[in-house]
């Protein structure tokens, strides 16, 4: 029974270039987060500013946000990934993961723009409309930056909440730090070392965020 | 469109999935309650701990709040398997799930402690009442009242977060329906019928803490 | 309860019907591959030697080689999607693959939903096990803890003995076959459910692992798996397995990554 196909290699170590390979990933992880976080923190605030605006509104967007929060992450990314090839428009794991994931950021921040809003003294922005400004000046001059302070940290919060959990798109196939954690573990076998490589990737991505914002809550607090 | 959807498979596996529904929730509330008891330790040790015990309890609360949580889970499952400790798939994800609340729960704590005046301390020391007394009666009390609705988060996010067995092989309510759909490769029907069943899960846990939180704290 | 999820679902339907209309008529599978150029090719890639990621982690194997050469005859590009064994047929049923290379026992429960061509590789179950766990026979089997991929024959068959056993709970379940021999490597497991081409250069890799028994159930005659109401693109798998093997290239890609010579793709005393 001996040929050639004992000289192929089915498994190997952990090698330099595999390290690049997580880089990669890590790029991966970061993109798939950006995007999520920026298109989704817009439509947050603007979900925010609707949920304040009215009681119907608050009403009819509150409950469908509100079950973006209330599924599971990874059910959302199977659901979805699963259900726009059945209408004949088959989408590959980075856009299903990205659209999934803007929706459930937007929920999320939707929820601390209201908080942001509801955060400025209605006092202050009835004198701010004395003085004679516009609903959108109050918005943007009164409104924006007092209740931003209120909420940054809650804000930063979701960020690195929507980084971590991005993690989760690794089950449709996309090509992220956990993804890559394992097709390396598949292929050497070294489940700790990689696990741990990778967790120190994600620790270096998110630990610096987590302690900016905690230092400028710090300054804003005693400004 | 070429799909056919068929629901039978679905509504046939409904008790089994309430099953799995149920074993979720079990989950879930068993990783608050060590979460719990485990996260006011952290506190404590990072308000009053020596050095050593600050730094472990600094190093835990940094890895549990800054890696993802599935991350924390695969080291419970093959990360520690590596060492010859093998967990079962519950208690992976009853592990992974405490760990992780745990380090966020730590945190709400330490906030409620410091939210105390230490003069409320000092006067019931007055009292005559000892160090573990004045913890017990008059500090764990108001801290529990401060991070009631932090808390209630968390076990949402435990009910949500233990959906991750299904990928360390624990059949609650995703691992089973996971289990199922790829018996009958009706993947779609039946993860929106789960979909459903978590959603009104969350629903149940937040009304329950609401009656709770209006019983505990009425005065 | 019930009239409630049933009403969602109906809404849920409805929606999901008007979307679809939407959508362009839908060609035969064959001119829609032709047509876009691409081959989507759902391979598993823990299935040592028939699909696995080299150390570039590119994507090789018996499997992903018989990929590239239906994409090389349909004269379109190979897209390699890997899929776990769980994934393999609802890709086919949500249409994410237009064909699945991945080991695939041709069942009559399978093929109410998915579509199968003629077997073009043929396996059967073998056990790879600890080699302190003192298995032997199948029989051994019985009490110990025992692991498999879910989605899988194995884990099937292996589960309905079990259950006649009374050791349902002893089994595990994993995401992967990789999952599977790290289990058993680990020492989470006695035992893991795998298949015998894959046994040999797992049993190679781990110094605590050998290769086990056979299990029980019937020789696995694997297909090519597509749409199910694609005939056309059926037949169109059908030949291109004939042709692999007269070519020779059935013969030359198993001995390149199984090594001997290839199992016969006949099945004794029947018409195919």
């Amino acid at each position: 029974m001996s040929s050639d196909a004992s000289a192929i290699q089915f498994f190997s170590g952990f090698q330099v270039n595999d390290l690049w390979f997580l880089a990669e990933a890590a790029g991966g992880t970061l993109l798939i987060s950006a995007i999520a976080i920026s298109v989704g923190t817009f439509f947050g605030c603007l979900f925010g500013w609707a949920l304040t605006a009215s009681r119907w509104t608050s009403l009819t967007l509150g409950s469908v946000l509100d079950v973006f929060r209330s599924v599971p992450l990874i059910i959302q990314l199977l659901l979805f990934f699963n259900f726009f090839p059945i209408i004949g428009l088959p989408i590959d794991p980075f856009a299903a993961g990205s659209i999934v994931l803007i929706f459930y950021t937007s929920a999320l921040v939707a929820q601390v723009a209201r908080g942001g809003i509801e955060a400025v003294p209605a006092s202050m922005r009835r004198a701010s409309r004395s003085l004679g400004m516009t609903y959108w000046q109050d918005m943007r001059y009164v409104v924006w930056p007092v209740g931003l302070r209120a909420v940054l940290p809650a804000w930063a919060g979701v960020a690195l909440g929507v980084l971590k959990d991005s993690a989760l798109v690794s089950v449709l196939g996309y090509l992220e730090l956990l993804r890559a954690s394992q097709i390396l573990i598949t292929r050497t076998q070294e489940p700790f070392i990689i696990l741990s490589i990778v967790g120190l990737f994600y620790f270096a991505l998110s630990y610096p965020i987590s302690k900016t914002t905690a230092k400028l809550e710090q300054r804003w607090q005693y400004d | 469109m070429d799909y056919t959807f068929h629901w039978r498979p679905v509504t046939k596996a409904i008790p089994d999935l309430l099953d799995a529904a149920l074993l979720t929730l079990e989950a879930a509330t068993l990783s608050m309650v060590i979460g719990i008891v485990l996260g006011m330790g952290l506190a404590l040790l990072r308000l009053h701990g020596n050095r050593p015990l600050y730094i472990f309890a600094t190093v835990w609360i940094e890895i549990a709040r800054n890696t993802p949580a599935l991350l924390q889970l695969f080291f419970f499952g093959f990360g520690l398997g590596a060492f010859g400790w093998h967990l079962s798939p519950f208690l992976i994800v009853l592990c992974g799930l405490s760990f992780n609340n745990a380090g966020y729960l730590a945190e709400n704590f330490r906030g409620g402690f410091q939210a105390i005046p230490d003069t409320q301390i000092k006067a019931a020391r007055c009292l005559g009442l000892t160090a573990t007394q004045t913890y017990l009666r008059i500090v764990i009390p108001q801290v529990f009242r401060l991070v009631y609705h932090p808390m209630t988060n968390q076990l949402v996010w435990a009910v949500l977060m233990s959906s991750l067995g299904m990928l360390v092989g624990f059949r609650e309510l995703s691992g089973e329906t996971q289990f199922l759909a790829s018996n009958t490769f009706r993947l779609f029907e039946f993860f929106l019928a789960t979909a459903i069943i978590y959603y009104l899960l969350v629903k149940v846990v937040l009304g329950t803490s609401h009656l709770l939180s209006r019983k505990l704290f009425r005065y | 309860m019930k009239t409630f999820t049933k009403q969602v679902m109906s809404a849920a339907m409805v929606a999901a019907i008007a979307l679809g209309y939407g959508a362009a008529a839908q060609a035969d599978k064959l001119d829609d591959v032709i047509d876009e150029g691409k081959l989507r090719c759902g391979v598993v890639l823990d299935f040592p030697p028939i699909g696995y990621r080299d150390a570039n982690n590119k994507p090789a194997g018996f499997d992903v080689e018989y990929c590239q050469d239906l994409a090389a005859a349909l004269d379109v590009d190979a897209e390699i999607l890997p899929v776990t064994w769980a994934e393999r047929l609802p890709s086919i049923v949500n249409n994410r693959a237009d064909v699945v290379f991945g080991g695939t026992s041709d069942s009559l429960q399978r093929a109410k939903t998915v579509g199968f061509s003629i077997p073009y590789a043929i396996y059967y179950a073998q056990a790879i096990v600890r080699k302190d766990s003192g298995i032997k026979s199948f029989e051994d089997m019985k009490g110990k803890r025992v692991a498999a991929a879910v989605g899988t024959v194995p884990e099937k068959e292996f589960l309905k003995l079990a259950k006649e056993w009374g050791t349902e709970d002893l089994y595990q379940g994993y995401q992967s076959e990789n999952e599977v021999f790290l289990a058993v490597a680990q020492g989470k497991a006695d035992a893991g459910i795998t298949t015998n081409t894959a046994v040999k250069p797992v049993a190679q890799q781990f110094d605590s692992l050998a290769a086990g028994p056979r299990m029980p159930w019937t020789t696995d005659y694997t297909s090519v798996v597509g749409p199910r109401k694609d005939q056309g693109w059926l037949n169109y798998l059908n030949l291109f397995v004939t042709h692999q093997v007269r070519s020779g290239r059935y013969q030359e890609l198993w001995g390149k990554y199984v090594g001997g010579g290839a199992p016969e793709l006949r099945i004794p005393n029947v018409f195919y």
